[in-house]
């Protein structure tokens, strides 16, 4: 491979180490919560995380032997590819459990609009660096704003209330760290919230309700509030120490709905207790710190908004992911990096923890 | 990147936002410490004793579904209260004695409630179904007993009602729970298991409307099952209420005036479609599915010969008989085969080739124009006109009137009927023959209607040449009577016939009451304008005699210069459409403008004097 000596003695063992160490994490907890009372289909859901970890691992060396220049070139090119695939989504896409996010190529099924996060950050680390000199300008935010918002519509209409969010808070933070005035966002907030009650009064009673449950699924117990009640238990009765691994009775028994997926830190939690909540959490602000050093030492725009961007779309989901589980969120469907069950949610995160371990390599070559 | 090093303090500004954003980070993550720590350390106990027993159950509360009303606000489906026999096994100390008690007052062995009660302590203290539906005395009994029936209760389930029994039933429909089928259905898989759902008719059609949201709640039981505290709940939201167009006391007089015949009445406003009654003899009773219903029950109706569950005027396919005449009359006018002073002459027989055809009336009519062909429906002036004609504009016709194509109410399956279009002539077996044409012509052959089509038809010559899509439901409104959706008329098309040569249809049509095959709908001081119709029927395997029968029809509207209502009847193997459909047809004209209108509905005004008779 064409790395350099002084480049491989840069690579950060540690930061690539704790991605790893998360994705085994992830086979563990659903090998162990998926357990003997499931289906075939879901007993063996923990060799293909296995194999996706291990794909994402591959993925993340692989994007270490590029030079960031080479992805900042591409970057929109990328971007145009997967928004491509986001609209081919929507015209053919695989649906699943009610939302049509899948695009099939032979036996696998993608998720474009994981890899849209991912693509949008770097799209907007190139914008800016190539428009460093214009920040104070504030037309210079029109266009970043707009290819925001195209794949957001995108995944809205999949419907994917989730991963909009996290596309549109990234963005959001990394045009503020440009410089974009968050009295504008207030200017905004209050724009919108004049005009909301107005649009609110032309939607139907049951629209209404429909939206409200959107956001309060506790006003629909036998749903999302039945779900998250179910997994405050689980969360809870792992207590000091947690039940010990594979004693996960309120994650095996199918009481907790989506256990691998989006509630998989619920039954982490409960075989593992506080001191394994604690252990991973930390691990999070590890790879979150580390990120934002990174960010902090950076010499040049693309890589200071490239690294911004991926802390801050970790750290998004985490806490969103968290606390929608522990219910102090809406259930609004964000996956757990690295832990979640899915293919390309953890490829995404891999290649986004690649990109920190790629710019940290080269920090010092110009 | 070389300015970079020039200007070293380029990123401060930058370095300062990320360290603004490290520290909300860190606060967020402590905050979720936080809430782990308040989950798992001090609720943690509490946590681990449910979990333990996964205490927490959830117990749907179903929503009242909403009301149907009729134009004027008259109730036709309600909701009554339903009791639900419940036993929890675990909870009787002598299952012996209270089956026998039980047994008593349900009417069942007491060995068979020893078993089922038995069983159902093999699994977690749960409530076992006993019985669903059980009526006022069980519940009665039950509540006097209440003292030695213990672990025994009785659970309210709001039900469907339908006061009036089998009138209009099939095309109100009915409610069930979603079946096994169903729910492993792709447009079911919101459902769960008991649900309950409207599976014809209105009630299926506007079900998203009707079923409002159900309620839940959530319990905390403790390890024998039983509720030791209600955790939340969120009430049920009821249905939204629907208004329809129908006129309930016009529906009944219809029903009624159908006797035990078998068939289909339909009444419409020709003026906007609007239905106001339809019936479908036989019906059925809804209510029996609000009760208990064996599965034996379910298969007697599924299966009767005679299709209670048919709505005949949407589904029925009959041959229109003589009502096609007036196709025929406008599409030879349409084509100036035939002007309404064209005589042809009628001795009771027609050749052609070497086959004789017939008239209904032996001797014949003598020498008609089309104003008395149409009054006294003579099968040899349309023997003549269909031969003129040519089975392309009759078929054009047939189709601009909205024959051969479903009505588009949008309720269940509609059927289309059959005209003889170019398509159908062509792949017919040995072609297309004038004998064929003939027969077309006067509406037997390959030519099919439903009565509603037939209806649309007349409304549509009645009108000047509209055709309104029909529709049955004017509003829906939540319980607070806010509004929801409102329904209007709809055209479909106006169709492509001389206004003049529908009215010169419409005038024979006049005819057909005031002195031709129609008397028998003759009101005084209405001019009504009819056309009967008698189907012969033909079947290779009649399971029944009576089944060979002729069907009569008879369709109308009046007044026939300002048509408010358009009806038709069709009556299966009754006979002649002059003699027995025409009085049916009568009676729910008379009664339409007997009927006191609403001041917002109302549009009848005093019918004018009936001309020419």
């Amino acid at each position: 491979m064409l790395i350099d000596r002084r480049v491989l003695s840069a690579f950060s063992w540690r930061l690539a180490a704790s991605a790893a160490l998360l994705a085994s994490l992830s086979a563990v907890v659903i090998y162990s919560t998926t357990g003997q009372y499931s289906s075939l289909l879901r007993r063996s859901l923990y060799f293909k995380q296995t194999m996706w970890g291990l794909i994402g691992v591959g993925a993340m060396i692989l994007l270490c032997s590029l030079h960031y220049r080479t992805i900042a070139r591409l970057a929109y090119q990328l971007y145009a590819a997967i928004l491509a695939c986001l609209l081919l989504v929507a015209l053919i896409g695989r649906s699943g459990f009610g939302a049509q996010r899948w695009l099939s190529i032979g036996p696998f099924a993608f998720q474009p609009s994981e890899f849209m996060k991912l693509a949008l950050i770097i799209l907007l680390a190139r914008y800016f660096e190539d428009h460093k000199e214009d920040l104070e300008a504030p037309w210079i935010f029109v266009l970043p704003i707009i290819l925001t918002l195209l794949p957001v519509a995108l995944v809205l209409r999949q419907p994917d209330l989730g991963t909009a969010i996290v596309l549109l808070a990234t963005s959001i933070s990394i045009l503020v760290l440009m410089g974009l005035k968050i009295r504008y966002f207030i200017y905004l907030a209050v724009a919108a919230s004049a005009v909301a009650p107005v649009l609110w009064s032309f939607l139907r009673d049951y629209q209404k309700n429909r939206f409200l449950v959107f956001f309060d699924p506790s006003l629909d117990p036998m749903g999302a509030g039945y779900h998250v009640a179910q997994s405050k238990i689980a969360v809870g009765s792992g207590g000091l120490v947690g039940k010990g691994w594979m004693a996960a009775s309120q994650s095996q028994l199918n009481f907790l709905p989506a256990s691998h997926t989006d509630f998989v830190f619920a039954g982490f939690a409960e075989q593992w207790g506080f001191i394994g909540s604690l252990a991973l959490l930390l691990l999070y602000a590890y790879l979150i710190s580390k990120g934002l050093r990174l960010a902090r030492d950076a010499r040049d725009m693309f890589t200071m908004v490239t690294s911004f961007g991926v802390v801050s779309m970790m750290a998004l989901q985490v806490v969103i992911n968290i606390g929608m589980v522990t219910g102090i969120m809406p259930v609004v469907g964000i996956p757990l990096p690295l832990l979640s069950y899915g293919g390309s949610s953890m490829v995404m995160n891999m290649l986004a923890v690649g990109l920190l371990l790629n710019i940290q390599m080269h920090r010092y070559m110009y | 990147m070389n300015a970079d090093r020039e200007v070293p303090n380029l990123f401060a500004p930058f370095q300062k936002r990320i360290k603004v954003a490290a520290f909300l980070i860190s606060g967020a993550i402590l905050i979720l410490l936080l809430r782990l720590w308040g989950l798992q350390i001090l609720e943690g106990e509490r946590l681990l004793l449910l979990s333990i027993n996964n205490r927490l159950r959830i117990r749907p509360v179903e929503a009242p579904r909403g009301l149907i009303l009729d134009r004027n606000g008259k109730l036709m489906v309600e909701n009554r209260a339903s009791f639900d026999l419940y036993a929890t096994p675990e909870d009787i100390p002598d299952i012996k004695e209270t089956a026998r008690r039980l047994a008593e007052i349900l009417k069942v062995s007491p060995e068979e409630l020893t078993q089922r009660l038995s069983q159902g302590q093999a699994l977690p203290a749960q409530p076992a179904l006993l019985r669903k539906g059980i009526d006022e005395q069980t519940v009665m009994a039950i509540e006097e007993q209440k003292i030695d029936l213990p672990g025994v209760g009785l659970r309210v389930r709001p039900v469907r009602a339908y006061p009036t029994g089998g009138a209009a039933a099939t095309l109100l429909g009915y409610v069930t729970e979603v079946s096994h089928a169903q729910l492993e259905s792709r447009e079911f898989r919101d459902f769960r298991p008991g649900e309950t759902m409207g599976q014809a008719g209105i009630e299926r059609r506007y079900d998203a409307f009707i079923r409002g949201i159900d309620g839940g709640e959530q319990i905390e039981v403790d390890a024998r099952g039983k509720v030791i505290r209600l955790v939340q709940r969120v009430e049920p939201r009821s249905g939204f209420n629907l208004y329809l167009t129908l006129d309930s006391r016009l529906q009944r007089i219809a029903e009624e005036s159908f006797r035990s015949r078998s068939g289909a009445l339909v009444a419409i406003n020709p003026s906007s479609g609007e239905i106001l009654a339809m019936v479908s003899k036989p019906s059925y009773d809804p209510n029996q599915f609000s009760q208990r219903m064996t599965p034996e029950q379910w298969r007697m109706l599924a299966s009767d010969p005679k299709h209670p569950m048919q709505n005949r005027g949407l589904q029925g396919q009959y041959a229109p008989g003589s009502i096609f005449k007036l196709v025929t009359a406008l599409a030879a006018l349409e084509k100036g085969a035939i002007g309404p002073d064209t005589k042809f002459s009628c001795n009771g027989s027609f050749s052609l080739g070497s086959h004789l055809f017939h008239d209904w009336k032996k001797g014949g009519h003598g020498t008609l124009n089309l104003r008395q062909g149409i009054a006294n429906s003579c099968n040899i002036y349309f023997y003549n006109t269909a031969l003129k004609t040519g089975i392309e504009e009759i078929a054009r016709v047939a189709g601009e009137l909205g024959l051969g194509a479903p009505p588009g109410i949008g309720l269940g399956d509609e059927a289309k009927g059959v005209i003889p279009s170019a398509e159908a002539r062509t792949r017919g077996p040995g072609g297309w023959y004038p004998g064929n044409t003939v027969m077309a012509g006067i509406g037997q052959g390959m030519i099919t209607a439903t009565p509603m089509q037939v209806l649309m038809m007349v409304s549509a010559i009645a009108n000047g040449g509209t055709i309104y899509r029909p529709w049955v439901v004017r509003r829906v409104e939540t319980l607070d009577r806010e509004l929801i959706e409102e329904y209007g008329p709809e055209i479909v098309r106006k169709v492509n016939i001389d206004p003049d040569n529908l009215a010169i249809v419409r005038e024979g049509m006049q005819a057909v009451v005031s002195e031709g095959t129609g008397g028998r709908a003759r009101i005084p001081g209405l001019a009504v304008a009819g056309k009967s119709g008698t189907a012969q029927v033909v079947r290779n395997s009649g399971p029944l005699r009576g089944d060979h029968r002729d069907h009569a029809w008879f369709v109308a509207f009046a007044p026939a210069d300002d048509p408010q209502i358009a009806v038709v009847v069709l009556a299966e193997h009754a006979g002649f459409g002059g003699s027995v459909a025409a009085p049916i047809a009568k009676s729910v004209l008379e009664a339409w403008f007997k009927l006191p209108k609403e001041p917002r509905t109302a549009q009848a005004v005093e019918p004018e004097p009936a001309e020419g008779d």
